[in-house]
């Protein structure tokens, strides 16, 4: 009961995903009955019925005004200079400064109009090209770890417009989805996982307290293992506040770094559930006590300092590791 | 190390790092665990702490955002007023009014003209997919908190985060899972019984009922948008009778989950994609910790 075989059940929204065989991992599946069907259904339900369309399949009317404002201002520069045989009067140039002014208007129009509430995004944008799609986990981490890390992952990237990834609490890695790593396709996760953890230590997302949502990823590349093409970006730390020795501490337990390729790409929505599915992991980590026994121990300890720690942490670790 | 080595503050500090004097990427990998128990702000940075570009603050998105019927109405404003400037404008300057495409004057007039429709015709589409405010209707009833003490952890745990996640992000006031004809949680807002105490789940008489089956025959999600409407309200009893809109997932063939919140179509289409997906793990991780059938049975506070 409850088992699972992999496969043609874990689809990944708009691509079809054959996931690396990975002998290390128990197989999961997600049982997909019952998923609510085309996007086109449930965009229905909100939104009014008044909608003008040409029609045509593919074209994207919101985008009409601005180039309606393209081609009427581009004519009303051409008349200016082709159309007047005569010098221009006070009164044409009025009307022209006016004209231009409202196509600048048209033209910017369906950039508010995105940010609007009830405002569907059409735009379909490429995969990213050139990077590969990965799927590797942490080889330490229990079974049921592996499993919640799966369905994390499958979710965020079914449920969102997230292209990539990545998952990391306590140091334990999970990635999927499209990444820029250096690496061929057949190589072994090892050096893949330690690849990607010296990039999050040079990063220093070890201490992150808040969320970063950049909704347009700056121009130069922000992160070296973002894929090409990264419009949007989201890192939630994983906190949980821990009482040690009469101190409440906020701790970083780890975050779920999310890329997408479409600017803007997660609303407050998007953010609020991909935070709840971030808290799934905080949850699952008191569930797994072995881990928070050693914290418990050691804790009030470390905040004291003291050259005893060095020796006493060290072994636990090494154990437990 | 990183700069923390003011005198004072950290003699402790300088007793553990004088042990290495390695480099810091050294002490990472040695000290992996070590690092998040350091994290408290007083205590000096064993890690590097985020340098990074932080997200600036977007204007336009905010502003748009926060007023929404402002930016909804703008164009109409925008568009109306230069319809009346090109016609005041060609008026003043002793023109005669007809529109006559054989002055350069009036070509340039009819394209502004044309530019201004445009814009209202845009607020108009726009002011049609605004969606309707809701007000939220407080549920009557009271605070519930029941879950099968016989449950594992994990999947307390579970149950537990799908709870906090939805009464948190959507409009969920309360929530009931029925798994195999025992309700094995009841949380949040319940209608009240006659003596006062929360009234219990009658998981057999739900199983039995045309809502139940009717969402066990199409095994997929159910949305009631507006309860009252809906004739088949008299099988939930249990929520409060006030529930605007609920939820019904299937898990699997043997459970439910109902999910009443408290705004007619508060349940976006995000959400209820959102709630598919929980309501599948949710089905995986019971069945997973119920093979032997038994520890469903015995209901207990919490």
């Amino acid at each position: 009961m409850g088992s699972l075989s992999i496969g043609p059940l874990i689809q990944l929204g708009y691509s079809s995903c054959r996931l690396p065989s990975n002998r290390t991992r128990k197989p999961i599946a997600i049982r997909a009955d019952g998923s609510p069907t085309s996007k086109d259904q449930q965009d229905q339900l909100n939104v009014s019925v008044l909608r003008f369309t040409f029609g045509i399949p593919g074209l994207d009317e919101t985008y009409l005004p601005r180039w309606i404002g393209y081609g009427f201002g581009s004519l009303l520069l051409l008349n200016h200079f082709a159309g007047s045989d005569s010098s221009t009067t006070s009164a044409q140039l009025r009307t022209e400064g006016l004209g231009l002014s409202l196509a600048a208007f048209s033209v910017a129009l369906p950039y508010f109009g995105r940010f609007l509430k009830g405002a569907t995004r059409v735009d379909q944008v490429a995969l990213p090209e050139g990077t590969q799609q990965i799927f590797v986990m942490s080889p330490t981490i229990s079974d049921s770890e592996k499993e919640e890390f799966a369905w994390g992952s499958y979710v965020l990237l079914r449920n969102t417009n997230t292209v990539a990834v990545l998952i990391s609490i306590q140091g334990e890695l999970c990635v999927r989805g499209y990444w820029n790593v250096p690496y061929d396709n057949g190589t072994a996760k090892a050096p893949i996982l330690d690849w990607f953890q010296r990039q999050i230590e040079n990063i220093g997302l070890g201490d992150l307290k808040d969320v970063l949502y950049f909704p347009q990823v700056p121009g130069s590349e922000l992160w070296e293992m973002l894929p090409n093409g990264t419009r949007s970006l989201l890192v939630v730390p994983v906190l949980q506040s821990r009482d040690g020795s009469g101190i409440e501490m906020i701790k970083n337990r780890g975050f779920v770094i999310l890329a997408s390729n479409m600017e803007y790409a997660y609303t407050e929505k998007d953010r609020a559930w991909i935070r709840a599915i971030a808290n799934k992991f905080r949850v699952q980590l008191t569930v797994c006590p072995r881990l928070e026994r050693f914290f418990g121990q050691f804790g009030p300890h470390l905040l004291m300092g003291g050259p005893a720690l060095a020796s006493a942490a060290d072994s636990p670790i090494s154990t437990l590791l | 190390m990183r700069g923390s080595m003011e005198a004072g503050t950290l003699l402790r500090g300088a007793i553990y790092w004088s042990f290495s004097s390695h480099s810091q990427r050294h002490l990472l990998q040695r000290a992996r665990l070590r690092r998040d128990v350091l994290a408290s702000s007083s205590n000096p940075q064993l890690q590097k702490s985020y340098q990074g570009p932080k997200p600036k603050r977007d204007l336009v998105p905010d502003w748009v955002s926060n007023n929404d019927s402002t930016a909804r109405s703008l164009p109409i404003y925008v568009g109306g007023a230069s319809l009346v400037a090109v016609l005041v404008n060609r008026a003043v300057s002793g023109i005669a009014p007809v529109a006559d495409a054989s002055s350069s004057q009036s070509r340039a007039d009819l394209l502004a003209l044309g530019l201004a429709v445009t814009s209202i015709l845009t607020g108009l589409v726009w002011l049609t997919i605004k969606p309707k405010s809701i007000s939220v209707v407080n549920p009557l009833g009271v605070e519930c908190r029941m879950i099968s003490s016989h449950l594992p952890d994990p999947l307390i745990a579970e149950l537990l985060w799908a709870w906090e996640s939805l009464s948190s992000v959507t409009c969920c006031r309360c929530l009931v899972v029925v798994y195999d004809g025992t309700c094995i949680l009841q949380i949040g807002v319940a209608a009240e019984s006659p003596d006062g105490e929360a009234l219990a789940v009658d998981a057999a008489r739900l199983t039995e009922g045309s809502v139940y089956q009717g969402v066990m025959k199409s095994g997929s999600q159910s949305y009631l948008a507006n309860l009252s409407l809906y004739p088949g309200r008299s099988e939930l009893p249990f929520l409060p009778s006030n529930t605007q809109a609920v939820i019904l997932q299937p898990l699997g063939d043997k459970g439910i989950v109902i999910i009443g919140g408290d705004m007619i179509r508060g349940f976006t289409t995000a959400d209820q994609a959102w709630i598919t997906y929980l309501g599948e793990k949710l089905d995986t991780t019971i069945a997973k910790h119920t093979i032997s059938g038994t520890p469903l049975k015995i209901q207990d506070r919490v």
